[in-house]
Parts: C-alpha cells; sequence; structure tokens
C-alpha cells in the first residue's frame, strides 16, 4: 500500500527496511525500520515506536517513540514518548521525557550541555584521535 | 464508620526490609537493621545539606530549595535544586524549573522542557528488556 507523499517532505525508512550505513538528511526523516550506523542532520528525526536502532545520532531534534542503542546529540532538544526504550548516552539543551519511557545512560541535558561536548569528556578516547599539529 | 486499616507497607531505605506503618506515622524503626526509618512526606525550600536524605514518602524540592544529599524517597518532585544520587521507589518529576546533578534510579521519570539533568540515568518499566542479553540487532539487517 502506497503512502500518500507527505506535505512535509519527511524522508521515511518504513518499517520493513532496514539499513546498515551512514546517513544524513534535510528537513525531517522518520524511521520505522531497522537502521545501524551514524545519522548526521540539523533536522528533525522521529523514530517510529516499531523502529530499531543502533546508532550515533547527532541531529537537531530527535522524537523518539521506538527503540535505541548507542548516542543521541541533540542541538535543540529530544523528547522521549512513553514507548521509547533507549540505552544510550544523551546530550541536548533540553530533554523531554513522557511517563513510561525506558532509559539506560549518560544524561547532559541544559543550556551549557552542548559546550561540554566539545571537551574530551563525551568524544572519542584521547588515543583514538590522530594526533594534529 | 468501619475501623479502615490504615497501614501502608514501606521498605527499610537501608536494608530493604518490609515494614508496615500507620498511613500518618512520621516513622518507625526498622526491625531489620534497628535504625530509625522516616515514613512521612516532606518538602524542601531552603539550602539543605546533609549525607543522607531518605524518606518513605513523598519529597518536594521547591524552586528555592536546594537538596545536597544522597536521595532515597518514594516520590520526588524537583523544582529547584538537587544534588547527589537520587533513588525513587515510584517517580521523579523533573520540572521545568528543576536541575538535577546526579544519577537517578527510578520506574518514571518525567522531564519537562528547560529542565537541567546531569548524570547516570535508569528509568522505565523497560529496564530488563534492556538489561537482558538482546537477539543480535543484526539479525534481519542487511547492509543496503
Ligand atoms: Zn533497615
Amino acid at each position: 500500500m502506497a503512502e500518500a507523499p507527505k506535505p512535509d517532505s519527511t524522508t521515511i525508512l518504513a518499517s520493513d527496511c532496514s539499513f546498515k550505513g551512514e546517513m544524513s538528511f534535510e528537513g525531517s526523516m522518520r524511521i520505522d525500520g531497522r537502521f545501524e550506523g551514524k545519522i548526521g542532520s540539523k533536522g528533525r528525526l522521529a523514530v517510529g515506536k516499531g523502529a530499531h536502532l543502533t546508532a550515533d545520532v547527532t541531529v537537531g531534534q530527535a522524537n523518539i517513540d521506538g527503540n535505541l542503542k548507542g548516542n543521541i546529540v541533540a542541538a535543540e532538544r529530544v523528547e522521549l514518548t512513553s514507548s521509547a526504550v533507549v540505552a544510550a548516552d544523551l546530550r541536548a539543551p533540553k530533554l523531554v521525557v513522557a511517563e513510561g519511557a525506558t532509559f539506560v545512560g549518560n544524561v547532559h541535558v541544559g543550556p551549557d550541555a552542548l559546550k561540554g561536548a566539545e571537551k574530551s569528556e563525551f568524544v572519542v578516547p584521547m588515543a583514538a584521535t590522530p594526533i594534529k599539529k | 464508620m468501619g475501623k479502615l486499616p490504615d497501614k501502608r507497607l514501606v521498605r527499610c531505605p537501608r536494608c530493604e526490609t518490609p515494614l508496615e506503618v500507620s498511613r500518618n506515622a512520621k516513622s518507625t524503626l526498622c526491625p531489620g537493621c534497628h535504625q530509625n526509618v522516616r515514613t512521612e512526606d516532606d518538602a524542601v525550600d531552603t539550602y539543605c545539606a546533609r549525607r543522607e536524605f531518605f524518606t518513605e514518602g513523598e519529597v518536594t524540592v521547591g524552586k528555592k530549595g536546594v537538596l545536597i544529599a544522597e536521595v532515597r524517597v518514594v516520590r520526588l518532585v524537583v523544582q529547584g535544586e538537587v544534588k547527589g544520587t537520587v533513588q525513587a521507589r515510584e517517580s521523579v518529576v523533573v520540572a521545568k524549573t528543576g536541575r538535577v546533578y546526579g544519577d537517578i534510579r527510578t520506574p518514571v521519570l518525567s522531564v519537562e522542557a528547560g529542565a537541567q539533568v546531569t548524570g547516570r540515568c535508569e528509568f522505565g518499566p523497560g529496564l530488563a528488556q534492556l538489561r537482558a542479553p538482546e537477539p543480535a540487532v543484526d539479525a534481519g539487517v542487511s547492509a543496503a
């Protein structure tokens, strides 16, 4: 059954799809299927209820109804709804958690949350970073 | 009027011994560890720093409240600031003015937009699911 294209041009990874690799998008993206890899965008990511992600996510906004394992960095905000099941390190200026959401991981939420991200604490260990002079 | 058994069951925050207390009791003695267990609700509206802040009740940290302690309660509402490890048997609510610096463990966490939370968090009904060894994520995933 073909879905009518949404007016706001959301890219959709449907529930019967799986994707492995790196992905970037403009605007907004919705994942209902399986995803493994990296997601980078300034836009809005929605993770649907049945979705399974193992991912490093760097986006503007993330709205999570499904399952996610990995890291989340959002420039604006992260929303975990009541069906979200997340094991991740999370960094964002704003976080909204609905009653019933499940989460395990480190949280850094507040106006200064992203400043810290530029420091070493959250990023790759020193040994893994190539030394540039 | 019939006499309702106005009791409730709580647990000692130190040794987890189940304790039956009357609903309006302010504290009880734990037969397990022989220590006093607070069972009353409480509000923190000023600066309050202590090693432990344990009570088997609901605690509200008001907008002007600063609670620096290891916190073990049944329900916690944070409108002000909490620094320390937080364990709540039922729920933690961080209001939009709330700030929590410390680890949080509770079955139900609500965070309002604007709140600040820094620390390790574990919450939600699906925790068991997350801790259980997962079926490999690769199952069904093939390179696109
Ligand atoms: Zn005890």
